[in-house]
């Protein structure tokens, strides 16, 4: 660039030498044309791939601009904020994480976490709830400080447990509380126009006020001991029944072997009977009293005998006492 | 110079400019004051103009849905039990001109709902028991709350939206007799089930144990049955057998029973005449 020059004359004689004030114009004009064009360039703005940009101008919103390098009029025309929607937010009911960990920390909070519940009884309900912001616009112009509002999810949840009773609660009832906590939830916040969008409601520790938890550990033993009972019970049915099949088993047994012996015998003995009454048939006289001597020779050796004539009276009456005369017999 | 002209034109501009204009955000609405007199609103947000400072200013009031929390407050119910409600509301400013007139500010406005709504409370919770506030129809009561409290706040250019018990405890000394409950109720809870299984023990003992008789008593039976038949086979074989000479065998089974009569404490007395005897004589 050519330096400009200008022509001053002192004392009739012309010299040339640079024009300041012109090149001042110059740098001044240059300055104001970077300045001009590093505003333009203020409008450059990245958005993040999880975020939406929301665009206002003179405080009126005009657009909401997708992940990626956007261009918005430099300020004070235009400004932009970046709201993160596809990031999922917690909330904690009843307790809060002091330190992620590990291992994690947590502070209780008994003032949110103690609640009635249905027929009047207080338990104990830390809560987790997942959300993420699905309308940047609402989130951002409809409701004041809804993101660090903790009040509609105890509103909410209070009012779905205050439905429900206590064992309910404690035991099979925590999906249904979870699912119509939700449900509420996302009623209420709706109705605020807050943007949002309930991502999952979990329950995390249920169980009594410290106050009465000696007595509901109490209630379990108790119906462990139910069923320590009926077990015991079940197996002294096991044992028993069993064990009568068994004799009754045997006592059948046993008279089948009755029966058999029994009939084997009658056959046996009909059998000899038989053998006998052939051989005494054909000469009966003769066995009948070879067979009553045989018994005779058997039964009468050994033991006392008299014989005595039998007079017309007293005969008999000479010989007793009959248990002195058998003793002396003996001596 | 001619250059300087327009220069000094644009600075006048610029001056008359942030003077006169002013942005009305997509969270605000505005009213324009005219010597601390209010002459407009403005909800339409953007770029607006009004004669310079000091003539005209402006206030900007928020336009979006508002919190309001109140302490925690003890209520009574109609069956005279006391409950300790904590509640909420949600509200927006929907007359600018009236709310500023009325409360001027939030924290004007606070002070104000803090006043109705908890007299609304009062009145509402009046005419149920407590079991129904905790329990069965809060729903219905803050929707209740909320329109009685909604056309109270008319008057101050508010619109209540919501108005919603965040919590509804027991008061402290209450609580303890709720903990007696609730112990009392468990130990009948954990008698019951021990009882039940005493109960459930016993029945299956009996149940057992009668089992246990039929069985024994059915074998009896089919025992007894068996060896009654058995000896009915027996006593016909035998029968039979005899039949053929029940003399012979009346002979032969006596002397099978002599033998077994008959020991060394026996004594006979015979006579005579007896007949093996006779060759004795």
């Amino acid at each position: 660039m050519p330096i400009p020059k200008k022509n001053i004359t002192i004392g009739g004689e012309v010299f040339e030498v640079p024009d300041l004030g012109a090149l001042f114009g110059r740098g001044l004009n240059a300055l104001f044309i970077v300045i001009g064009a590093l505003w333009l360039l203020s409008g450059i703005y990245i958005v993040q791939a999880e975020q939406q940009g929301v665009v206002r101008r003179f405080g009126k919103f005009v657009r909401v601009t997708s992940p990626g390098i956007n261009y918005r009029l430099p300020w004070p025309i235009e400004r932009v904020d970046k709201v993160g929607v596809a990031t999922v937010r917690r909330a904690e009911v009843g307790f809060r994480t002091i330190d992620p960990g590990p291992p994690a920390k947590y502070q209780d909070k008994p003032e949110e976490s103690l609640m009635l519940t249905g027929n009047l009884n207080i338990v104990k309900v830390d809560l987790i709830i997942q959300y993420k912001i699905v309308d940047p616009v609402d989130f951002l112009f409809k409701v004041k400080g809804m993101e660090a509002t903790r009040r509609p999810i105890e509103a909410a949840l209070r009012q779905v447990v205050g439905k429900h009773e206590i064992d309910e609660i404690l035991t099979t009832g925590k999906g249904e509380i979870q699912e119509e906590t939700l449900m509420l939830l996302q009623k209420i916040v709706d109705s605020y126009e807050a943007g949002l969008k309930i991502v999952a409601v979990q329950l995390q520790d249920v169980h009594p006020p410290d106050a009465v938890r000696d007595a509901f550990k109490d209630v379990a033993s108790a119906r462990e001991d139910r069923d320590r009972l009926v077990n015991i019970a079940q197996g002294y049915a096991a044992d028993i029944i069993p064990r009568a099949r068994g004799e009754a088993a045997k006592m059948v047994k046993d008279a089948e072997a009755f029966a058999s012996e029994r009939v084997a015998k009658a056959e046996g003995d009909a059998e000899n009977f038989n053998r006998i009454l052939n051989e005494y048939r054909s000469a009966r006289e003769v066995t009948r009293k070879r067979m009553l001597l045989e018994t005779l020779e058997q039964v009468l050796p050994g033991l006392k005998k008299y014989i005595v004539k039998s007079d017309k009276s007293g005969g008999i009456l000479n010989i007793l006492p009959l248990g002195s005369a058998a003793e002396g017999g003996r001596k | 110079m001619k250059r300087n002209r327009t220069l000094r034109w644009i600075v006048i501009a610029l001056v008359v400019i942030l003077m006169t204009a002013y942005q009305v955000d997509e969270i605000d609405q505005a009213i324009v004051l005219q010597l601390g007199k209010p002459v407009r609103v403005v909800i339409e947000p953007g770029l607006h103009f009004k004669l310079p400072w000091p003539i005209q200013s402006v206030i900007f009031l928020d336009k979006r849905l508002l919190d309001y929390d109140s302490n925690p407050t003890e209520i009574l119910t109609r069956d005279k039990k006391n409950l300790v409600l904590d509640n909420y509301a949600k509200w927006r400013i929907i007359d600018p001109l009236k709310f500023y007139v009325s409360v001027r500010d939030e924290n004007g406005a606070q002070a104000r709902l803090d006043d109705i709504i908890y007299s609304e409370l009062r009145v509402e919770l009046g005419k149920h028991d407590l079991d129904e506030v905790v329990t069965k129809n809060r729903e219905d009561l803050m929707a209740n709350v909320t329109t009685t409290t909604n056309e109270a706040a008319k008057a101050y250019g508010i619109e209540v939206v919501d108005v919603r018990i965040k919590r509804a405890d027991l008061p402290a000394e209450n609580e303890r007799s709720v903990y007696e409950r609730m112990r009392a109720e468990r130990k009948r809870i954990a008698n019951q089930y021990r009882s039940e299984g005493e109960e459930e023990a016993l029945k299956i003992r009996a149940a057992a144990d009668s089992m246990k008789v039929t069985i024994m008593a059915n074998a009896y039976k089919e025992a007894q049955t068996i060896r009654g038949q058995a000896e009915g086979k027996a006593i016909d074989i035998y029968a039979k057998a005899v039949g053929k000479d029940p003399d012979f065998y009346d002979f032969l089974r006596s002397m099978e029973a002599y033998r077994k009569i008959i020991d060394t404490s026996t004594v006979l007395v015979l006579p005579p005449e007896t007949e093996w005897l006779k060759w004795l004589k």
